[in-house]
């Protein structure tokens, strides 16, 4: 039996707005009889405007969704209410499928064999709901289905991503042929429709990006940025939406021609449009073994379903990786062994990239030793080394946005004008390298706990750079006399 | 604007739309000049946002550090400890993880008696304790002098940088340890600090040198604002000496209403001085004992108006009641005004047996309301508790308290074995000291008004009603309000163990709110924790 899915996670199946409205009403118990769950098959009957109930079902395995209603969707409302009903824990398990569900799996079984062709209607090879929210195991890897049915899969969708694409670039391209003055800053509601459309297209990536604009927009303005940040001219909304818009649209182009990208190239193209790749098959790639400081830990609020992203940094290949992971329906974690690690410690374990450059984002494979809390980190480079590896970095991936720190200096607390939290008004803080050069620390909270604990003198912080953020450089972990405090 | 497209070009374009503007053509500005290829030129639209592309990632990977950044001085190495991590850790837990918006709400004192703990033991709060500390402390006036004993250098340094914390820093108790102070000794900072600041100035300097800092204080007195003199004079409190009668006597002629309030309480506080021996005078003249004709007894004549000398001195003919006579009210005025020990002189009697003196014509209200007001002024146990035994008259009855200072008052300045003992009798027997049934209320607040920890007669005490309590399922106000004294109340360390107790008393006897004794009783260990670990 698989691990249940999330509410999100069922509505991102969902292939349109409408569908996913009616999926609410219908994933009540209400309308339902003789549910029930048995392996990785759900099934029950749903009342409809017709004399007989609708009989639905769902194969979680590939997913794949058969329904007696008359609509031509897939999955229908009916299915999407069910996966629902059961995401809330409705629907009780069995010990063998109900009759019309069995004749179902078996028929399956059989057209497989014998055809080794997929099941019609079945959309199999991608469930996230937003870019790196890959639901695990129950994917692609573990399809059967032959090399050739996989390829011819794979151009179906590529097809449907193209076509989404071209409008999506129709669209941006609207946006600055009547001007962004004309629209304002862009609301949920300006976006849903062009980000469903994304998500019809298999875009979910850029789908979530395309949510995330009102956000974007509506950011506050960067105070804790200086003019001479070399960021110039971001603060107002329509360049922060421009630079949006030209970034969607970059990626809209790239994908145009992604076949003819280099490998490494395509798959940076392909992730951020929202392709997934199965944990079995970053499993499959090259190990990198080393002892992997836990440089910093930081929760994703933004997102549909909350996250952890924790960043190391190994300390004999000094590679960084990035971890992720999701909430699980219930409060727990889908990868508890990743959501637990700790800054400051240090994990003996082989690592597996993904595809895509710069490498960054990494599963655990085989862990040869448990956590142990780590000496205090060497200085790992100054400003000058951090800002040539982002430049860098940018360079491999035009859409990256964060990037990993590890290094020594004083922050410098705010020049007070006044405001009581500190960075409202005058300088902001500062991590200044021995070197002299600067960087903004951006204003959290705990950047006070961050100045009580150096006090005026160098320390060792982990933490990300973003320099588009409010404040380029956020510390989430400071190294004290020796043990490590996550801020 | 030059020959070439800024960023900033493109977003004007953008705003107003290139369907209505165009796109100007021109190179791209910087590095993303040498891409022109990568622009479509096809359609302006597509070409804008090619074009914005290039420039947002050059200009994302062009970023510049910020060269020049001022980098003030770091906080000099302090000599006191940090307090030990468990320690930290058990202040921590008793705050609810965020010890500011924890103790903020009901726990303040507990916070606060920890805390000052710490600093006696010469412990200073660990780095990452701070900020929440300085928080609370801004929030809970009542935490601030002990947050700021406990800042050590480095929590003085963080302080400075912060607007809302710097008040709470110029509170810290000038460094002992002889480490000099990089911004607060030298007179710059009385030249132009600000007003906490130049008070702590004056405070230090008048540690040193007594003298030296009421010279000081004088030299500028007449070009200060009323405020700075008021806030400048109370540091006149640290090491008061007849060397400041004559300062104080002329402060006594201030414009100001408050420095001439702070005049007059801190020359009632220096021994022989004239402003004293003025108000015994005119109590004298007021009150006369007559030992004539066998007992003695206390003749009372009622004062006339005020004149300017005693207006001066701080008599004000205004009764604050307008059911109080207003020459009945200057008898009390003078009374609480003089030296307590003027009477014990007079008479050759005990506080207990002046206070059972009759009084002819009858004015005992308004005499013992003159004592009773002095003893609380002065803080004088004696006379407190011997107010307290004797008869409140009837009339006392309706007075507000600032003609007729609560019991509570009064017991406030007891001596702590003493005031503990008269609650702990209550809490027993039930009866209030003066034989009637026991004021829930009342009692409660004299018990948290008792200083902690509480000694062996209160705490048993206290244990015996929540034992009581324990055998009934609704928990009354008394055993509910004693519980939430008691975690900060009974002692954490000795040779009786009050949280096993509580946790006996929860497990043996299980009611709905047996929780609460669980929490008073962990809250009881978690304070040994600390104990212990800063012993």
């Amino acid at each position: 039996m698989p691990g249940r899915w999330s509410a999100e996670g069922v509505l991102a199946l969902a292939p349109d707005e409408s569908s996913r409205r009616a999926a609410g009403v219908l994933g009540r118990p209400a309308p339902w009889t003789d549910t029930g769950a048995a392996g990785e098959l759900l099934w029950g009957l749903c009342a409809g405007s017709g004399q007989r109930p609708y009989q639905t079902i769902v194969d979680l395995s590939e997913p794949a969704y058969k329904c007696s209603c008359p609509s031509r969707k897939s999955p229908c409302k009916h299915a999407l209410g069910l996966l629902l009903l059961w995401s809330a824990g409705t629907v009780p398990d069995q010990d063998s499928p109900s009759d019309f569900a069995r004749a179902w799996q078996e028929s399956r079984r059989a057209s497989r064999e014998s055809k080794g062709a997929p099941v019609p209607g079945l959309r199999s090879d991608e469930r996230g709901t937003s870019e790196g929210a890959t639901r695990e195991g129950t994917g692609l890897e573990r399809s059967e289905a032959s090399g050739a049915s996989r390829a011819k899969r794979r151009a179906e969708r590529a097809q449907r991503v193209a076509s989404g694409l071209a409008d999506l670039r129709e669209w941006l391209r609207d946006q600055v042929r009547v001007g962004l003055a004309a629209g304002g800053v862009p609301t949920a509601g300006n976006v849903s429709v062009i980000a469903a459309r994304m998500t019809d297209a298999q875009a979910p990536g850029v789908a979530s990006r395309l949510r995330a604009l009102p956000g974007v927009a509506r950011s506050a303005p960067r105070d804790a940025v200086p003019r001479d940040m070399g960021a110039g001219s971001g603060d107002e909304w329509p360049a922060r939406l421009l630079s949006e818009y030209a970034m969607l649209h970059l990626l809209a182009r790239a994908y145009d021609r992604v076949d003819t990208l280099p490998d490494e190239l395509a798959a940076v193209v392909r992730s951020r449009v929202g392709h997934t790749t199965g944990k079995q098959d970053v499993l499959a790639r090259a190990a990198v073994a080393d002892r992997w400081l836990v440089l910093a830990s930081r929760e994703l609020t933004d997102g549909s379903v909350p996250g952890r992203r924790i960043w190391l940094r190994g300390l004999d290949t000094r590679r960084w990786a990035m971890l992720l992971t999701y909430a699980a329906p219930g409060g727990a974690w889908q990868d508890p062994d990743t959501a637990r690690l700790r800054p400051g410690t240090e994990l003996d374990a082989d690592l597996h990239y993904y595809p895509g450059q710069p490498a960054l984002r990494a599963l655990i494979g085989q862990r040869h030793a448990p956590p142990v809390p780590a000496k205090h980190p060497e200085p790992a480079g100054d400003i000058a080394s951090l800002l040539t590896e982002w430049a860098a970095g940018l360079e491999a991936d035009p859409w990256l946005t964060a990037w990993p720190v590890l290094l020594t200096g004083t922050p410098v607390p705010p020049a007070a004008a006044g405001g009581v939290a500190g960075v409202a008004a005058g300088r902001p803080s500062h991590l200044v390298d021995q070197a002299g050069n600067a960087v903004p620390l951006a204003g959290r909270e705990s950047l006070w706990t961050l100045l009580a604990i150096s006090a005026g003198h160098p320390v060792t912080i982990g933490g990300e750079w973003h320099p588009d953020g409010p404040g380029a450089l956020t510390a989430l972990t400071v190294w004290g006399d020796d043990q490590a405090v996550p801020l | 604007m030059t020959d070439t497209l800024s960023f900033d070009d493109l977003v004007t374009a953008a705003t107003i739309g290139v369907a209505r503007k165009g796109l100007p053509t021109a190179a791209l500005a910087g590095p993303a000049g040498s891409y022109p290829g990568a622009v479509d030129a096809g359609d302006p639209a597509a070409a804008l946002l090619d074009a914005a592309a290039l420039l947002t990632v050059s200009r994302r990977a062009g970023v510049q550090p910020v060269r020049g950044a001022a980098c003030p001085p770091g906080a000099a190495a302090g000599a006191a400890p940090e307090l030990p991590a468990p320690a930290a850790r058990a202040l921590r837990r008793i705050g609810g993880g965020h010890v500011a918006a924890g103790f903020a709400a009901a726990g303040s004192q507990l916070l606060a008696d920890l805390l000052a703990a710490a600093r006696d033991a010469g412990y200073v709060a660990p780095a990452a304790l701070l900020p929440d500390l300085l928080d609370a402390a801004v929030r809970t006036a009542a935490l601030r002098p002990v947050v700021a004993a406990v800042l050590g250098t480095r929590g003085r340094w963080l302080a400075r940088h912060r607007a809302d914390w710097r008040q709470v820093a110029e509170l810290a108790p000038p460094d002992r340890t002889g480490a000099s102070q990089p911004d607060g000794d030298d007179l710059q900072t009385w030249r132009t600090g600000s007003r906490g600041e130049r008070r702590a100035y004056l405070a230090r300097l008048r540690d040193r040198d007594p003298a030296g800092a009421r010279e000081l204080l004088a030299t500028g007195w007449a070009r200060e604002t009323g405020e700075d003199r008021a806030a400048l004079l109370t540091v006149l409190a640290r090491g008061l000496s007849a060397g400041d009668e004559e300062f104080l006597e002329a402060a006594l002629d201030d414009r100001a209403g408050t420095v001439r309030d702070l005049a007059r309480r801190l020359l009632a506080r220096l021994p022989g001085s004239a402003y004293r021996r003025r108000a015994s005078q005119r109590a004298a003249a007021a009150l006369r004992l007559e030992s004539g004709g066998g007992s003695p007894r206390l003749v009372a004549t009622l004062p006339g108006m005020p004149d300017d000398a005693a207006v001066r001195d701080g008599i004000d003919p205004r009764p604050p009641s307008p059911a109080i006579g207003a020459r009945g009210w200057l008898l009390t005025e003078l009374l609480a005004a003089a030296p307590l020990a003027h009477w014990t002189a007079l008479c050759g009697l005990t506080p207990r047996e002046i206070v059972a003196l009759p009084v002819s014509p009858d004015r005992t209200t308004e005499v013992l309301a003159g004592w009773r007001l002095a003893a609380v002024r002065q803080r004088d146990g004696d006379w407190a508790q011997a107010l307290l035994d004797a008869v409140d008259p009837e009339k006392a009855q309706n007075r507000p308290p600032a003609a007729w200072p609560p019991d509570q008052q009064l017991s406030a300045v007891l001596p702590a074995g003493v005031r503990a003992e008269r609650i702990a009798d209550v809490l027993l027997t039930g009866r209030d000291p003066g034989g009637g049934p026991m004021n829930v209320y009342a009692a409660l607040a004299e018990v948290a008004g008792c200083p902690v920890p509480w000694p062996p007669v209160l705490a048993g005490a206290v244990v015996t009603v929540l034992r009581l309590a324990t055998t009934r399922t609704t928990l009354t106000p008394l055993p509910r309000g004693l519980l939430d004294a008691a975690k900060r109340g009974l002692p954490a360390t000795g040779d009786r163990d009050y949280a096993a107790e509580l946790t006996r008393l929860a497990d043996n006897y299980p009611q709905t709110w047996s929780p609460l004794l669980h929490s008073c009783a962990e809250t009881i260990a978690l304070r040994s924790i600390f104990l212990e670990e800063i012993r």
